[in-house]
């Protein structure tokens, strides 16, 4: 039997209609990336991953909805359909707001002290979740209504997203992030104009209700209230202090802070006897980011002078130095302070740098206009691959945070501290050069050991005979400096350096001819063990330490970039039992919560998957192909979405334009090919042809991608967009394909399951951002494309087991 | 001497009975003290007392109350927590307090380190920066009875000087460096502990002696973590 989509009766979709699914996909997408933004504010980045993934079941919730009362909802589907759109609108403008009520409002570090917040948490799960449940279901009744015309339907679905990514990251350049959702309400509310019935006087009631929620949230917008332990409410309570400069921009709310008691001197030496400088302090979603220092006098000693991260400068004086991840510019004035004659800083965040080179000018005296001083907007290792240039000295930026991090950058990907980007950094070394990196002690030591492993293995690569000849680390009370030098470290330097630590009251850790004696001389450092892991670290068995410490401390990769992701499950028990279970979350947040998150979702997801089929049968027609073709659709889409976003990251050397164009450049392609699919004509067991070309594509991908974008990333933009279309392209047109085309198939076979199968996709692209962030960081890249390909097949599989 | 002592017992007991009437829940005191405190080896008699005695209770909000010896930090609103009570005692003990020891507290938060130390030593001096915190502090400390110890509002980087030097200082705020004029106003010999750590975290704990007018650190972890390889 061939079945000709085409061929089907339905109403025939008309261009208001797709005009409505068009906006509401906007809407959804541009809302979630907004709340992304709210919630990292209001609480920490983790956290708006966790509320938006359980928000994002609203669109399998619906897929199940719509399964048990399609009856209903398709009789009056004129009805609903804008209703849903007034109701989403509604729901977007005020959910916001609700939330930052004090009866609702939330706070992550308190859900394991105190239990009401617990019911804070459902309660916010649940204001976020409405809106998208009501929007999935207006998109969701639409597909069941024209399954028929799937292909146009989907087609609307995919290019709204699409644009209403690029909207949100647009926006967000104009609008404070407590504005924005009201700003995107005004989507749905069109969405459901366009479609509004005549002779009806309930929905323009509905409308107008709508439209006043989203005025009052538009003309008076919600209040956001940072969690007390956010390091802009805590400066916020120190007397007069003040925001004084405010930026929203897609790289997050940038708010410059000011207090005559605010002062930056991190890790001073012990010896310091002068004032401590006061510093006005940038923030960027309420999380520190750097102190705004001002252009260095002439003779004016700088603070850092006094600190382990005068090193390098004691050791050698630098003629240029490379400053790779700037951020707000204390290492370039440290530079320019200690006279290098040429200073190049790279930081990717063009809005910092925008800020601090013209409207806070006047507060760091123009220190980013200076003679000497060249910047560069662009990821660093994106800038190092273009650059041809040697360094005498290049300083990365600080590692950790005073006292620790509580976990909170566990999974975020950092491609400047992996392997290969020291290797990268040690390649733009001069013959003598330097490359030092400044990293917080932490305890357990985590940090410093991972830091140093990483050093070791480059060394080990780069250098012949003894690579501790090459390497020297100082230590303060609570800083540690780590130095390695091209060539091996001369009799003089050694000596400088040593003398350096008697005037400062330092201690080296690792120098050429060291006696164990000298490491603790001032700075005594309970752990007896943290010397002995040092020495292990640098000697050629260092693998066993990898594999019998506690924590991760094996060196990041491009494959798995995640530094600060520390935890090795086997020893969580353990973990609890040194540190007590109510330490552990804040040891290793940022990845628990991703895994609690997964668990979350996954039990949910199995509950409404199987809720239908008491209603639609167990057995009826088959049911297991439905879950693996759409699950598999839904595993394999969303593990390659992430997957290529990562990929392009260090491609485009910008991590915004990396996201809007992999996400736009996907969804437009597969919404072209989901439009083509119309045309197209399946014989159902041929319907496997499509996901199979996928998954060998995305192995060849799995492969071949990263030698590709390595190879390329010197070619100008213009010509690196057209590549990224090449790429992309293709690939995402075939990704279109199999959605629509086994949804009709599902409508003309088994009708009732439509809704079902919808469903089961929802929940399955919902459970893959979890697990797709979980394979990425315990098995890397390359296994979560696999994955993806994985995904592609079992749907592709899955046709065998339909009973047609 | 029969007499005398059953009349120095029942004295005693009317003592207790008083404490007890003034400072309820004693027995989680104890209990705090002997499972928390002194089983994780935090030996020094005087500490032990003024953990005994102190009722933590009425240093947290009311609705942290019922979880006030919990061992755990408790937040007191203004992002501050109150730190686990086994952290307070071995910041206590550790730097070796005496009677006749005047110490400086930079950041008194809700006031129950200040009111621990006060029960051991002669003289508190306390600065807390975020002005609703010191205010509550200060009639707490007075309400109960602790004439001993000084509230300033007042950015603590300055520290006291006209008060200085003190024979031992107490940070219980950690910061990213160590203010030269705390160094300063630290006497010969004097000890001055600051914890490292997420407040939320099992803290550790970093310990400056100056000696022969110089500072030197010691990293001090109270809570046995090592070893941390597994063989």
């Amino acid at each position: 039997m061939r079945l000709s989509i085409k061929n089907q009766i339905q109403p025939t979709a008309s261009g208001p209609l797709l005009t409505a699914i068009g906006l509401l996909s906007a809407a959804i997408i541009a809302f979630q990336l907004a709340l992304m933004q709210v919630f990292s504010i209001v609480q920490w980045y983790h956290f708006a991953y966790m509320v938006i993934s359980v928000a994002l079941l609203g669109f399998g919730a619906a897929g199940t909805f719509l399964s048990l009362f399609q009856n209903w909802l398709t009789a009056r589907y004129r009805q609903v359909l804008p209703a849903l759109c007034f109701l989403t609108a509604a729901g977007m403008a005020l959910a916001v707001g609700a939330s930052q009520l004090e009866p609702v409002r939330f706070d992550l570090f308190l859900l394991f002290s105190d239990a009401s917040h617990g019911w804070r948490l459902l309660v916010t799960y649940l204001l976020f979740f409405l809106p998208f449940f009501t929007g999935a279901l207006a998109i969701g009744l639409t597909f069941v209504m024209y399954a028929g015309q799937i292909g146009k339907i989907y087609f609307s679905n995919l290019l709204g997203s699409g644009t209403g990514g690029v909207l949100a990251l647009v926006l967000m350049g104009w609008f404070l992030p407590n504005e924005m959702p009201a700003l995107l309400a005004v989507l749905p509310l069109l969405a459901g104009l366009v479609i509004l019935p005549k002779k009806n006087w309930k929905l323009p009631l509905l409308a107008s209700l709508s439209a006043v929620a989203i005025a009052v949230a538009m003309f008076s917008p919600p209040r956001l209230h940072p969690s007390e332990f956010k390091d802009l409410s805590k400066t916020l309570l120190l007397p007069d202090a003040e925001i004084f400069t405010e930026k929203s921009s897609p790289y997050g709310l940038m708010q410059a802070v000011r207090s005559p008691v605010l002062r930056h001197a991190p890790g001073l030496s012990l010896n310091y006897t002068g004032p401590v400088p006061m510093r006005p302090v940038i923030f960027n979603n309420g999380n520190w980011d750097g102190p705004i220092v001002p252009k260095p006098r002439d003779g004016e000693p700088m603070e850092l002078n006094y600190s382990t991260a005068a090193l390098p400068y004691v050791i050698r004086q630098p003629a240029s130095v490379l400053i790779p991840g700037a951020g707000t510019g204390e290492a370039v004035a440290h530079a320019l302070a200690r006279n290098a004659g040429k200073v190049v800083a790279v930081e990717p965040n063009a809005v910092l740098v925008s800020l601090l080179s013209d409207e806070l000018a006047a507060e760091n005296d123009s220190l980013f206009h200076h003679p000497s001083l060249e910047v560069h907007c662009l990821e660093p290792r994106t800038w190092l691959m273009e650059d041809p240039r040697r360094y005498d000295l290049i300083v990365l930026p600080g590692v950790g945070s005073f006292g620790g991090s509580s976990g909170v950058n566990a999974i975020r990907e950092q491609f400047a501290m992996t392997r290969e980007a020291f290797t990268g950094m040690w390649n733009h070394l001069a013959p003598d050069g330097l490359l030092a990196v400044t990293c917080w002690m932490d305890y357990p030591v985590r940090n410093p050991l991972k830091l140093l492993a990483t050093l070791a293995e480059v060394l080990e690569q780069k250098t012949t005979g003894d690579l501790t000849a090459h390497i020297a680390a100082v230590r303060s009370w609570g800083t540690i400096t780590f130095v390695v030098k091209k060539s091996p470290l001369t009799a003089e330097e050694v000596e400088r350096i040593r003398k350096f630590c008697e005037e400062m009251s330092f201690d080296p850790a690792i120098l050429p001819g060291l006696q164990p004696a000298e490491r603790q001389q001032f700075n005594q450092f309970q752990d007896s063990l943290f010397f002995k892991n040092i020495d292990a670290l640098l000697s050629p068995d260092r693998d066993s330490l990898y594999r019998s410490y506690a924590f991760n401390i094996r060196p990041a990769t491009d494959q798995r970039p995640f530094f600060s992701q520390f935890l090795r499950w086997k020893n969580l028990p353990q973990l609890a039992e040194w540190t007590g279970s109510q330490s552990v979350p804040f040891l290793e947040l940022g990845y628990l919560v991703v895994v609690f998150t997964l668990v979350q979702i996954a039990v949910v997801a199995l509950v409404l998957i199987i809720l239908p089929l008491f209603k639609i049968g167990f057995r009826n027609g088959g049911r297991w192909w439905v879950v693996l073709y759409f699950g598999g659709i839904g595993l394999g889409y969303m593990f390659l979405e992430m997957v290529f976003i990562q990929q392009f990251i260090l491609f485009f050397g910008n991590p915004i334009h990396a996201t809007a164009a992999v996400i736009t450049g996907l969804l437009v392609s597969s919404g072209a090919g989901s439009y083509f699919s119309e045309r197209l004509s399946f014989q159902p067991k041929k319907l496997m042809t499509v996901p199979l070309l996928i998954a060998g594509l995305v192995v060849v991908f799995a492969f071949a991608l990263s030698p590709i974008l390595q190879a390329t990333i010197g070619l100008p933009m213009a010509v690196k967009i057209l590549l990224l279309a090449g790429l992309i392209f293709p690939l995402g047109f075939l990704m279109g394909i199999p959605f629509p085309a086994g949804l009709s198939m599902v409508a003309k076979h088994q009708q009732k399951a439509t809704p079902w199968a919808w469903a089961v996709n929802g929940f399955f692209s919902v459970i893959s951002t979890a697990l797709a962030t979980i394979v990425a960081v315990e098995m890397g890249f390359s296994w979560a494309l696999l994955l993806a390909a994985a995904g592609y097949a079992v749907t592709a599989g899955a046709v065998r087991l339909a009973r047609f | 001497m029969f007499y005398r002592i059953i009349l120095f017992i029942a004295v005693f007991l009317l003592k207790c009975e008083i404490s007890n009437a003034q400072y309820p829940r004693q027995d989680e005191r104890n209990q705090m003290v002997s499972a928390q405190i002194e089983a994780r080896g935090v030996t020094d008699a005087a500490t032990l007392k003024a953990m005994r005695t102190v009722p933590r209770h009425l240093f947290v909000p009311s609705n942290e109350a019922s979880r006030a010896y919990y061992d755990s930090p408790l937040p007191i609103g203004y992002g501050q927590t109150i730190s686990q009570p086994y952290i307070v005692a071995y910041m206590t003990e550790v730097i070796q307090p005496k009677e006749n020891f005047k110490v400086l507290e930079i950041g008194t938060g809700s006031g129950y380190q200040a009111a621990v130390l006060a029960e051991i030593v002669d003289k508190v001096y306390t600065i807390e920066i975020v002005k609703e915190l010191g205010g509550q502090a200060t009639s707490r400390l007075k309400t109960l009875g602790y004439s001993n110890v000084e509230v300033k509002i007042a950015d603590g980087y300055h520290g006291w000087p006209e008060h200085g030097p003190f024979d031992a200082i107490v940070v219980t705020a950690a910061a990213e460096f160590i203010p030269p004029p705390l160094i300063e106003q630290l006497a010969e010999g004097g000890k001055m502990v600051i914890p490292v750590g997420s407040p939320f975290m099992v803290q550790t704990l970093m310990l400056v002696e100056k000696k022969n007018g110089k500072a030197r650190s010691r990293s001090l972890f109270p809570v046995r973590f090592v070893p941390f390889t597994r063989q």
